[in-house]
């Protein structure tokens, strides 16, 4: 059984949970500007580069997890209600909305991308950066809308 | 989907004097998910439709209706 507690803390968990999410979408939106911009696609074979591109795929995987896991919340009642069934409605929205980028892209890319423009690994980059990005910052919106007094 | 969907949540949640939470409580949901039924953001699920209904002591189809 729920106490009126536990709807509270939900709501404020949900609050702070949509605005890290998009403020973490942000941040790595502009993380691939930083310094030497989409660094994988100009400068694939520097050591610099070879971390760029492994603390990338850790952030994208830490994104991605928080995403599927709605941020490992402790609390088992509380956790319940943030995400609830409009919270599991978000993520898929945000899953799709993400997909589709990924498959506009995707075409994009082979479209005008031409046949050795870009190496395997620079396409994914090139295809997954935008996709996480989309699917948080469309999760973060969602939420925001949702917890808005009506 | 939303757009087809009428509901008189608010109506029927004034008319007990309860808030968002407190019917969040009575239900076992978030007050997220009261405000979005409420608003017609999100269509809710056949049980938590159910749920509400008995929450506020009434019947689904007073709750909801297709519009138009």
């Amino acid at each position: 059984m729920n106490t009126a507690n536990d709807v509270e803390i939900a709501d404020r968990m949900s609050r702070r949970r949509a605005i890290v999410v998009g403020l973490a979408a942000v941040a790595f939106i502009a993380f691939q500007f930083v310094d030497n911009p989409f660094f994988i696609v100009s400068d694939p074979g520097t050591q610099r580069a070879v971390i760029r591109r492994v603390l990338w795929a850790a952030y994208t995987g830490a994104l991605l997890l928080g995403l599927a896991t709605g941020g490992g919340l402790l609390d088992r009642r509380v956790r319940v209600l943030v995400d609830d069934e409009v919270s599991r409605g978000h993520y898929r929205t945000a899953s799709t909305a993400g997909f589709w980028i990924a498959m506009a892209t995707g075409m994009l890319i082979y479209l005008y991308g031409g046949y050795d423009l870009y190496t395997g690994q620079q396409a994914i980059y090139l295809v997954v950066t935008p996709a996480v990005a989309a699917a948080l910052l469309v999760f973060a919106y969602l939420e925001m809308r949702a917890l808005r007094s009506g | 989907m939303a757009d087809q969907l009428r509901n008189r949540l608010r109506e029927e949640r004034a008319r007990r004097s309860l808030t968002q939470a407190e019917l969040a409580v009575l239900v076992g949901v978030s007050r997220k998910t009261i405000n979005t039924v409420e608003n017609g953001v999100f269509v809710p699920s056949t049980v938590l439709a159910l749920q509400l209904a008995r929450a506020l002591g009434t019947t689904v189809e007073e709750l909801f209706q297709l519009a138009g």
